[in-house]
């Protein structure tokens, strides 16, 4: 932690951090979170060390820590706190007081470019297309799947479903597991052809604007080729 | 007519409060629901080891001493209050569930707990006041589930257990109520600590118990002498998600008193203390900590999970606050401290009563509205809320200084 040694008691501001509603203040410091997290340890981070500066109002030693950022959120804290404190929750919210160009590396310009570009990849539409074919032929090849193709942007379809960038990179594999099931259904679904990107990164930066922007560009799909049923998997 | 005063519960509350009574000549009698007067606190034992630590146990059983040999208290075991109404006293409806063993023939031998097949069916009491010292469980006792075993009833040299008694219906009357129904320990089964799942995790209810029955610290799986034991406080108290906001007050100074006489009689015994802070409540408290903290580890961080590992032993992971990094480390008892709760079936008596019940679901001593108090209804002991032994007992004198004034004695 970049805190300082000493931090005077004059400094300390306890309403502070008073509007936000993850009940921080009702901290008991049981530690039970602290014995539960996984990430417990790396680097010095301590789930109730970090409540603690948040009811104490240490907003620039908590801001400038990178605690909040070896922190999963997978909120097995949470899960256990006996004071509901919704710690995981409180920690997204430090992470959006940081200058976004301060956010970690690889989060920060996987969604820079998601906002710039529809996916983290900064991946062009053509090969983008070009993939999901390669992937559709492949599957066609198999018994059984005779004449298989990918339905992108089709209007009217029962399921749309998002891409997780990584099917479109390293783990193309993993994209044929779901179509073959699609295919087996017998049902009737649709990729988009932009920003077609699952991941939501925003949800990791603490970025709300850039969360709802990802978001909302799922359910423009959804109104625009009127499709009722969202496959997320992301 | 002679004053007559009903106390409901015979924990050490209701046990006071009746010595108190009794001593200025008011008749008592006492309705107690389980098999054994005493309460929880006849179950505990003495923590003396080279001094006395001040646990109070040991005046539980001289309440209780006082109580069975006084001729103006009498006590109901077995017994509930089914129904009151009130004129100008009382008139109670009691029902006494059925007496297998007849106390008058008894003598305490033993035999029916030996031979009997099923684990739990005879049970022991605590006291040498428990007269008879053996109960028959009506939950256990094969009998009476499918009238398929009559072993205890024929091996009795004494003929004193006929398995055929009825419940009676019983019926009282009294000036005054004293309400000293006391708490129920939190059940930890919803606690991520494996409670009625691993052999070797027990609530310090149970330490409590196997110190006044064994003398020693057994593990339940192997009944071999416990070596590594953590204590994990707070357990079912100051949680919210439980709504239970209270400290239960007695368990932090319960536990390490226990783990101080571990470590006098069992000197090898690693003991380990897992807390979030400690509540030092009581003048006494000082009596012992500065010794224990030599013989105790105390960690100020409540654990996470505990998985069960080779030879029966738990892994315990928890923060250590120097290194602040998880550590795992193996014991071969965990000791839950469980809180106190109100005390179960509490909303039907208070109801009952008319008594009132306080948010937390505690009974009220100053709610809104008439304090059932200036109808009759009074309240002793741990039914209001967490307290100690002394603290009872001091609750139970109060009490029964207003019950002589509402009486007017
Ligand atoms: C694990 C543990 C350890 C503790 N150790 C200590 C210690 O070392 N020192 C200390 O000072 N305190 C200790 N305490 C606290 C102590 O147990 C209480 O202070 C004491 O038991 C309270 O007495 P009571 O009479 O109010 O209630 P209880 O002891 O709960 O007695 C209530 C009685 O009422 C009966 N009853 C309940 N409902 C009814 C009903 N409807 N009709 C008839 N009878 C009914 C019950 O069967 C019971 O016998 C400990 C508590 C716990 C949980
Ligand atoms: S689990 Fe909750 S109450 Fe306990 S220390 Fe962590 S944040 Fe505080
Ligand atoms: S007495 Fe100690 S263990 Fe019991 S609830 Fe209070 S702080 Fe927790």
């Amino acid at each position: 932690m970049a805190a300082r040694d000493i931090i005077h008691m004059n400094e300390l501001d306890h309403t502070r951090f008073k509007s936000w509603g993850f009940s921080q203040d009702f901290c008991v410091t049981c530690g039970l979170c602290s014995s539960s997290c996984p990430a417990t340890g790396i680097d010095g981070f301590d789930p109730r060390k970090l409540i603690r500066m948040l009811s104490l109002g240490l907003e620039n030693e908590v801001v400038a820590s990178r605690w909040p950022w070896i922190c999963t959120l997978c909120a097995k804290c949470e899960n256990v706190c006996p004071m509901e404190i919704d710690i995981a929750d409180a920690v997204r919210r430090v992470r959006s007081l940081r200058d976004r160009d301060k956010v970690p590396g690889i989060i920060h310009k996987g969604l820079e470019a998601a906002l710039e570009t529809g996916n983290n990849l900064r991946l062009p539409k053509d090969d983008y297309v070009f993939i999901l074919e390669d992937v559709a032929e492949e599957i066609a090849e198999e018994p059984g799947y005779e004449g298989f193709t990918v339905p992108i942007d089709k209007k009217g379809a029962n399921i749309l479903t998002t891409i997780h960038n990584k099917l479109v990179n390293t783990h193309t594999e993993d994209l044929k597991h779901w179509w073959r099931i699609f295919h087996a259904a017998k049902e009737d679904w649709t990729v988009p052809s932009e920003n077609w990107e699952g991941t939501n990164w925003a949800y990791f930066t603490g970025d709300d604007e850039a969360m709802k922007i990802m978001t909302g560009r799922i359910v423009d799909h959804m109104h625009k080729l009127e499709v009722k049923t969202l496959m997320w998997p992301e | 007519m002679a004053n007559k005063v009903l106390v409901i519960g015979s924990g050490v509350a209701g046990l006071s409060a009746a010595c108190e009574l009794a001593a200025l000549d008011i008749d008592v009698e006492i309705v107690e629901q389980s098999d054994f007067p005493g309460g929880h606190a006849i179950q505990y034992t003495c923590k003396a080891t080279d001094t006395c630590v001040k646990c109070g146990a040991c005046m539980v059983e001289e309440k209780l001493d006082r109580v069975v040999n006084h001729p103006k208290i009498k006590v109901m075991t077995g017994t509930r209050v089914q129904d009151v109404s009130k004129s100008d006293d009382f008139s109670l409806k009691l029902v006494k569930k059925p007496l297998f063993i007849d106390p008058e023939k008894c003598t305490n031998c033993g035999v029916c707990f030996e031979k009997c097949p099923e684990k739990g069916a005879v049970v022991k009491g605590f006291s040498r006041n428990h007269s008879p010292f053996y109960a028959i469980s009506e939950d256990k006792c094969l009998y009476l589930k499918d009238r398929s075993c009559t072993i205890c009833q024929e091996a009795c040299p004494e003929k004193a257990i006929d398995l055929n008694v009825p419940e009676e219906a019983k019926s009282t009357r009294a000036d005054a109520v004293i309400l000293a129904t006391g708490f129920t320990p939190f059940n930890p089964v919803s606690k991520p600590y494996g409670y009625g799942e691993f052999r070797n995790v027990v609530t310090n209810l149970e330490l409590e118990r196997m110190l006044r029955t064994d003398g020693r610290v057994l593990k339940p799986s192997t009944g071999t002498e416990a070596e590594n034991i953590a204590f994990i406080q707070c357990v079912g108290s100051r949680d919210a998600k439980l709504n239970h906001l209270w400290c239960s007050k007695v368990c932090c100074g319960s536990a390490l008193r226990m783990a101080g006489l571990v470590k006098a009689r069992q000197p090898g015994t690693q003991l380990t203390f897992f807390y979030m802070d400690v509540q030092t409540f009581g003048r006494d408290f000082d009596v012992f900590y500065a010794k224990v903290r030599k013989d105790v580890r105390l960690i100020r961080a409540i654990p996470g999970d505990i998985y069960p590992v080779a030879g029966d032993r738990l892994q315990v992971t928890f923060l250590d606050n120097v290194s602040s990094e998880t550590m795992q480390e193996e014991f071969d008892l965990v000791v839950l401290s469980v809180g106190m709760t109100p005390c179960r079936g509490l909303q039907e008596t208070a109801e009952t009563l008319q008594v009132q019940l306080a948010e937390t679901g505690f009974a009220e001593k100053d709610g809104q509205g008439t304090p059932a108090s200036e109808k009759g209804v009074f309240l002793a002991g741990a039914v209001t809320g967490p307290m100690s032994i002394p603290e009872s007992i001091a609750s139970a004198g109060n009490t029964a200084f207003e019950v002589v004034k509402y009486l007017g004695v």
